[in-house]
């Protein structure tokens, strides 16, 4: 295997692990907010569970990533290398200012942009594209939803409970569980999106046919990468998902994970790329809402909506200059 | 009228939007959508009754 490709490969696990760093808080926020475990205990929870997840998921979320973005004769080692230099110099602004963007759609976005500064807007892939876009709005308010209907139905089946302490000691026990699905959706849905560009280099550079099945240890790469990144985790983030936008309790945050946790199984078995932290961000607003609209902090919650809209087209231009600047070279 | 269900009506008032553009995935656009209509009421009933008692 040449250098360059090996270096390139390199890069994306570099973007997982960046990806689990940045999105650990998406996994542990809620558990360590209601202080079930410490932070040190919850990134090894949270880490085993994402690397988990490769007994338990398919990979065709990696074959949208690789086959559905953009079209595949375009995609040669520079438009990747670019990709991923927009998707994490993206990750790491967001991750500068805390904010909860999706390191899934700084990736589709960095994709798109070295691809179109490479052959234009002629290659990019508009029913992948829709597919995608349209999750980043429905993700969040299917985690939402999902959030809000188990929070009323956990106050609707223990309301009459006399004995609190020992139900939130319930609860408290149930968040391991909920963190742990949680984690495993993480861990299926986000380390396939760098399957998915390590195979679409592979199949660009020769070293894999295209639509032949992702190699042992490609899948095995990405998620020890992003579980890594996930015990180094950030802490920046954590703050926001789990005490800034609402205030949760263990029933909450079983509510919050659980919502999220269902939300990523379906699109992960269906093949669709979301972002983990819509997901958990829109289950999270759906469980301070069960309790009354006020409980939300629409400011945070707006601030994170902005850095949404603002993902695809912020990684899309730095790709697209770091295209400029990939292609100077070679 | 409730401010939380007006918020689940535009909720669902997206979901109906992007039934169209979601190809395969309509009916997952379509479906949310229906769980937002019956929120919005559910959370429009409850705040009326609450309004009476």
């Amino acid at each position: 295997m040449e250098l360059t490709v090996v270096l390139v490969i390199a890069v994306a696990l570099g973007f997982d692990y960046v990806n689990g760093f940045h999105d650990a808080a998406n996994s542990i926020a809620t558990v360590v907010s209601t202080r079930v475990l410490s932070p040190r205990q919850a990134v090894l929870w949270a880490a085993f569970f994402n690397f988990a997840a490769f007994l338990v998921f398919g990979t065709k979320v990696a074959s949208t990533i690789a086959n559905d973005v953009v079209a595949q004769d375009v995609l040669s080692i520079g438009v990747i290398f670019a990709g991923l230099v927009g998707a994490i110099s993206w990750d790491l602004i967001t991750f500068v200012f805390g904010l909860p963007t999706s390191s899934s759609h700084a990736l589709v976005g960095g994709i798109a942009g070295a691809a179109v500064a490479k052959a234009g807007f002629a290659v990019l892939i508009g029913e992948g594209l829709r597919k995608i876009g349209v999750f980043i709005i429905l993700s969040p308010l299917i985690g939402l939803a999902i959030g809000f209907i188990l929070t009323l139905v956990i106050f609707w089946v223990f309301h009459r409970y006399e004995n609190i302490d020992r139900l939130n000691r319930g609860f408290r026990i149930g968040q391991l569980f909920s963190a742990a699905a949680f984690s495993l959706g993480h861990g299926a849905n986000d380390a396939q999106k760098t399957m998915g560009v390590i195979l679409a280099l592979l199949i660009a550079s020769g070293h894999v046919a295209a639509g032949a099945p992702i190699p042992l240890w490609v899948v095995l790469s990405a998620h020890i990468a992003i579980a890594l990144g996930t015990l180094t985790g950030g802490w920046r983030i954590v703050k926001t998902m789990g005490s800034k936008i609402t205030r949760l309790q263990p029933v909450g945050g079983v509510a919050a994970e659980s919502g999220g946790a269902m939300t990523l199984f379906a699109t992960s078995a269906a093949g669709i790329p979301v972002s983990t932290t819509h997901t958990i961000t829109g289950a999270i607003v759906g469980v301070g809402a069960a309790r009354r609209l006020s409980a939300v902090r629409w400011g945070v919650a707006g601030r994170v909506v902005w850095a949404w809209v603002l993902t695809i087209p912020g990684a899309f231009a730095i790709s697209w200059l770091s295209f400029q600047v990939v292609d100077l070279f070679s | 009228m409730d401010r939380r269900a007006i918020f689940f009506l535009g909720a669902a008032i997206v979901c109906f939007v992007l039934v169209p553009l979601s190809d395969g995935y309509g009916w997952v656009a379509m479906t949310v959508g229906v769980v937002y209509v019956v929120l919005a009421l559910g959370s429009w009933l409850d705040a009326r009754s609450h309004r009476r008692l």
